[in-house]
């Protein structure tokens, strides 16, 4: 009686593993198709802002301490680099010279097509010397010329906030904006600058 | 030889065929048994497999699968999308939920018949209803509608048309927008 019992324990019974393997292997070309082979990223902007007019605590505020304003505008033949209303580079005695860009292209001559043209590093070494000075600004308002390429836009907008800026962890809350990050918040203003 | 003798040789032979056809019968029966296939390595691999595939769809909520020919940006940048609308704006079209929505010329610029003002009235049309149906959505579940949307720009796509998109999506509400770009290796 024992053993006949025992015997019965010791039966081993099978799952029925089918059912399981059907959905893992739908599940499987499911998932290979909707995954990214190339690496998406997120650049987050923000459209123009249109200020009311201040209040007086707030004025108060701007007499003591001038903010940066730090604008650029890409042209076709180089960028503007425009801090607190003054153009750098411009005519003494002018706001703003459109004549003569701030940094003129590092490929002159070159097509509009070409990406790469435009000085990057030379622009990415003036952002970075503005942060010095204002080491608490991280906005840039951004414009550019009707026929720039997006992709010079963006570029732009890396060498603005620093090419070897990483803030993904900072946006997801578990590290804080790292030092070689300098204006990484840019506004994108519509026509000509 | 006795008859006898004769008789119990038989018996012997007519036994020892007997056995012998039980014997290849019971063989043959053995080689009928169905054999089992050992499925807990295949199990382990495709386990694995799922779960790491499952991974790295959940780490990116928003899957982009750009338009025939479109060819996106690249970016030093390394902030991960986050939840929204896309939108692929290229130079040949604008593509909103699946459906063409505007044409471009062939400079790239949007048909001048569908913009007015930097407002392209079909774009414009179709961003409302979303963002309508976004809100409601967002005010059922009692949460608050982020009006977020995802640019998914060409290369060589001008500044101007870009900035009639965000211009025609600022007036259909959207309040925050983010450029799709392929991280740089």
């Amino acid at each position: 009686m024992a053993r006949r019992k025992k015997k019965e324990e010791e039966k081993v019974i099978e799952a029925n593993l089918l059912p399981v393997m059907n959905i893992m292997f739908l599940l499987i070309p499911a998932l290979l198709m909707a995954m990214e082979f190339a690496s998406m990223a997120a650049i987050n902007v923000s459209p123009p802002k249109f200020s009311s007019a201040p209040s007086e605590p707030q004025e108060e505020k701007k007499e003591q301490e001038k903010p940066l304003d730090l604008k650029v505008f890409i042209m076709e033949d180089g960028y503007r680099v425009e801090a607190s209303g003054q153009q750098e580079g411009a005519d003494a005695g002018k706001a703003a010279d459109s004549s003569r860009p701030t940094i003129p292209l590092a490929k002159a001559g070159a097509p509009i097509d070409d990406y790469e043209r435009y000085d990057f590093d030379a622009l990415e070494a003036k952002a970075k010397e503005y942060k010095k000075l204002f080491p608490n600004d991280t906005t840039v308002k951004v414009s550019a010329e009707s026929n720039v390429p997006m992709q010079v836009l963006i570029t732009t907008m890396d060498s603005l906030a620093g090419r070897d800026c990483k803030i993904g962890k900072f946006m997801k809350g578990t590290e804080d904006v790292p030092d070689n990050c300098y204006f990484w918040q840019p506004i994108i203003e519509g026509g000509a600058g | 030889m006795t008859p006898d003798q004769l008789a119990a040789q038989d018996a012997a032979t007519k036994a020892f065929l007997a056995k012998k056809k039980a014997k290849a019968a019971a063989r043959r029966q053995k080689g009928e048994e169905e054999p089992t296939l050992g499925m807990t390595s295949l199990m382990d691999i495709v386990s694995i497999l799922v779960i790491y595939l499952l991974k790295s769809y959940a780490s990116d909520p928003v899957v982009i699968n750009p338009t025939a020919g479109q060819k996106i940006p690249f970016s030093a940048a390394d902030a991960s999308i986050q939840d929204g609308m896309p939108v692929f704006v290229t130079v040949r079209g604008i593509t909103f939920q699946d459906k063409k929505l505007v044409t471009m010329d062939s400079e790239g610029n949007v048909d001048s018949s569908m913009v007015q003002n930097h407002l392209i009235g079909p774009l414009f049309d179709a961003f409302s209803e979303e963002a309508d149906k976004a809100k409601q959505l967002a005010e059922n579940r009692g949460t608050e509608w982020e009006g977020r949307l995802i640019i998914v720009g060409d290369q060589a796509l001008k500044f101007s048309t870009l900035v009639d998109v965000l211009y025609t999506a600022g007036r259909a509400e959207f309040k925050e927008y983010t450029f799709c770009v392929i991280r740089k290796a």
